[in-house]
């Protein structure tokens, strides 16, 4: 691979956000050296706010291939996250998860847990007291398909876009600010790359959140400019993954606590699966009454005796 | 990884997250695409917890403060439209989205560009990319693969057009052909009964009287007039072999006619107009034909 650059080399670009001057040499008074120290009492700048968050992604056993794939998809995207090994099933609860989550050091989790083998549930959790959310995940769509053509840098910083409907109520605008947080990459990341070049889409439709990603190709010469017109010329192509995500609770506590937000919406996969067979069930239990039914029918009103019937019995 | 290559079956794009019109009562009636049912309940569940100050609280609580640069963020938010999107309709959700994340996109290189910071990669830059180059040679190939299908299928249609075209236009020829005999000894007939008619005398000038056209003033071809150019009687490579070694090499050009399929017919110790004043003899092609002799052992 080839010599990385360093983030110094593009940053050299960007004008300094504060005045970071150099202390300046003091002045050169006839009665000795006079310093600027009297100018120089700025008050000291707030502390610059620093993006410290680390992801964790997990997993729990028996998760089938595809989500699994969805979760290294996931891994590959945030170079601030850290994957982790299989959980066990039964330390699925909220202790030992905190206890792994606290141990590596992170400030949020990403978990994913699939039951059955078929159900994908992805909890986000923000770590130390943080709100907690389970999503049901639907149609994913891995980044291995060969239908989604694009392709970006590794770790570059996505711009995230979300559907203005984030803002109309409570629980989406704190699923909002959660999924900046862990899907956002922080600012000068160790492993992130310089430049923009993807963006996500968060889009609220059918109170479900739609995630998809996209690569940005726009004509342009230069790192910082445009070229003219450039921005109408502006396709995106799809990279992936692509899933949907469907908010069953949000807790207070991460990994449990105080249920805040319940979805009415709701059904479990589970519930819809026993209706379906509910309902094949009563197939059979139907035909049967059907078929008791004509029984009486014909007991009841006899047909009568055909004459034709012995038309043909002496012929043999 | 894997080979989970193609993933994508068509039924898998299509809609999988249903939302069914509700019926009164809670059960729905379930339409399931793949292994994927979701649905969503007619009426919310009464008992759903909402705790609105709790959500504040805690959105209170992980929010970054207010100040904090857009760099950081990156966030940028647009608006859906007025109409909601209809779920189940593929092309029309994924057109909404894309067209959310274009603007984003837009609004947020407006942002950066005027920050002055650079956000667009330079053609130079080759750093690892998310999607590995062997993926890409994969997604490149069936693109190709798809594109040459189409081509195909394109191109068996246009012959097939053509074809048809082609066997009206030859039903047309051969209808007039045959027109054209009949007049042609209709005409004859004709002439013959005239001069019967007119006792066969020789007054009007016999031949004269016969004012039929043979052939529209053609002269006759053997072989029905197909040009095929430079083929001369003693060829025996047909005249189609010449296109193709006519590129190049004028002394293959010149062996073929003389040794290829099974070589020139008899002449070949009788002089020509040509022949019959070279006294030395052979080709004289310049300096190949020399460097032959020499390698020749």
């Amino acid at each position: 691979m080839g010599k990385k650059r360093k983030h110094s080399e593009t940053e050299s670009a960007a004008p300094p956000k504060k005045d970071d001057s150099a202390p300046e040499r003091p002045k050169r008074t006839l009665l000795g050296w006079k310093d600027k120290t009297q100018d120089a009492e700025e008050p000291k700048p707030a502390p610059e706010f620093r993006n410290k968050e680390k992801v964790l992604v997990t997993c729990s056993r028996r998760i089938s291939f595809r989500y699994r794939h969805l979760m290294l998809n996931i891994v590959s995207l945030l170079p601030h996250c850290k994957k982790d090994s299989k959980v066990e099933a039964k330390s699925s609860k909220g202790a030992t998860l905190n206890e792994l989550v606290e141990l590596k050091g992170s400030s949020s989790c990403l978990f994913f847990e699939c039951r059955k083998h078929k159900d994908l549930y992805m909890w986000m959790v923000k770590s130390p007291s943080g709100p907690s959310v389970k999503f049901l995940v639907n149609a994913v769509h891995t980044m291995e398909e060969l239908k989604l053509t694009g392709n970006h840098l590794k770790g570059s910083r996505p711009l995230l876009t979300f559907s203005s409907n984030f803002d109309k109520d409570v629980h989406w605008k704190l699923l909002k600010e959660m999924l900046t947080q862990v899907f956002g990459i922080p600012k000068e990341h160790r492993k992130s790359k310089p430049y923009h070049d993807h963006v996500f889409a968060f889009s609220i439709v059918d109170d479900h959140i739609w995630f998809r990603n996209y690569q940005i190709s726009v004509p342009h010469n230069e790192a910082d400019k445009v070229a003219r017109g450039g921005l109408d010329k502006m396709t995106l192509v799809e990279v992936g993954p692509r899933f949907c995500l469907n908010p069953i609770k949000i807790f207070g506590g991460s990994f449990g606590g105080p249920t805040l937000y319940e979805n009415p919406f709701y059904v479990s996969p589970n519930q819809i699966r026993a209706l379906e067979k509910r309902n094949k069930a009563g197939k059979f239990a139907k035909k049967i009454k059907a078929k008791t039914r004509k029984k009486m029918h014909e007991i009841s009103n006899p047909l009568e005796p055909d004459e034709f019937a012995d038309m043909w019995k002496d012929d043999e | 990884m894997s080979l989970d290559d193609d993933f994508l079956e068509d039924d898998e794009m299509n809609m999988i997250n249903v939302d069914e019109a509700a019926s009164d009562s809670e059960a729905e009636s379930l339409s399931d695409s793949d292994n994927e049912i979701t649905e969503k309940l007619a009426e919310p569940t009464k008992t759903a917890v909402y705790n609105r100050d709790g959500l504040l609280d805690k959105l209170q609580d992980i929010s970054w403060p207010e100040d904090v640069d857009w760099t950081h963020k990156l966030t940028v938010e647009i608006d859906q439209g007025p109409q909601a999107v209809d779920v189940n309709d593929d092309l029309a959700r994924e057109m909404a989205f894309y067209t959310q994340a274009l603007e984003g996109t837009r609004q947020a290189f407006l942002k950066l560009q005027e920050m002055g910071l650079p956000f667009l990669r330079p053609a130079d830059y080759y750093a690892e990319m998310v999607k590995s180059d062997t993926h890409m040679e994969k997604v490149k190939s069936k693109l190709l693969y798809e594109k040459k299908q189409m081509e195909e299928a394109e191109e068996r249609r246009k012959a097939r057009d053509n074809k048809k075209m082609a066997k009206e236009v030859q039903s047309q020829k051969m209808k007039e052909r045959a027109k054209q005999k009949k007049d042609e000894i209709e005409s004859v007939k004709k002439w013959r009964k005239q001069r019967q008619q007119s006792g066969f005398s020789e007054k009007g000038g016999g031949a004269g009287e016969l004012d039929l056209e043979f052939n529209n003033g053609k002269s006759f071809q053997r072989g029905g007039g197909k040009k095929r150019p430079g083929v001369s009687p003693g060829d025996r490579s047909g005249g189609k072999g010449k296109a193709a070694s006519r590129m190049g090499n004028k002394k293959r050009e010149f062996r073929d006619s003389k040794f290829g399929h099974g070589g020139r017919k008899g002449l070949s110790k009788q002089n020509t107009a040509e022949t019959t004043n070279d006294f030395k003899g052979g080709f004289r092609g310049g300096k190949a034909g020399g460097g032959n002799k020499r390698q020749k052992r």
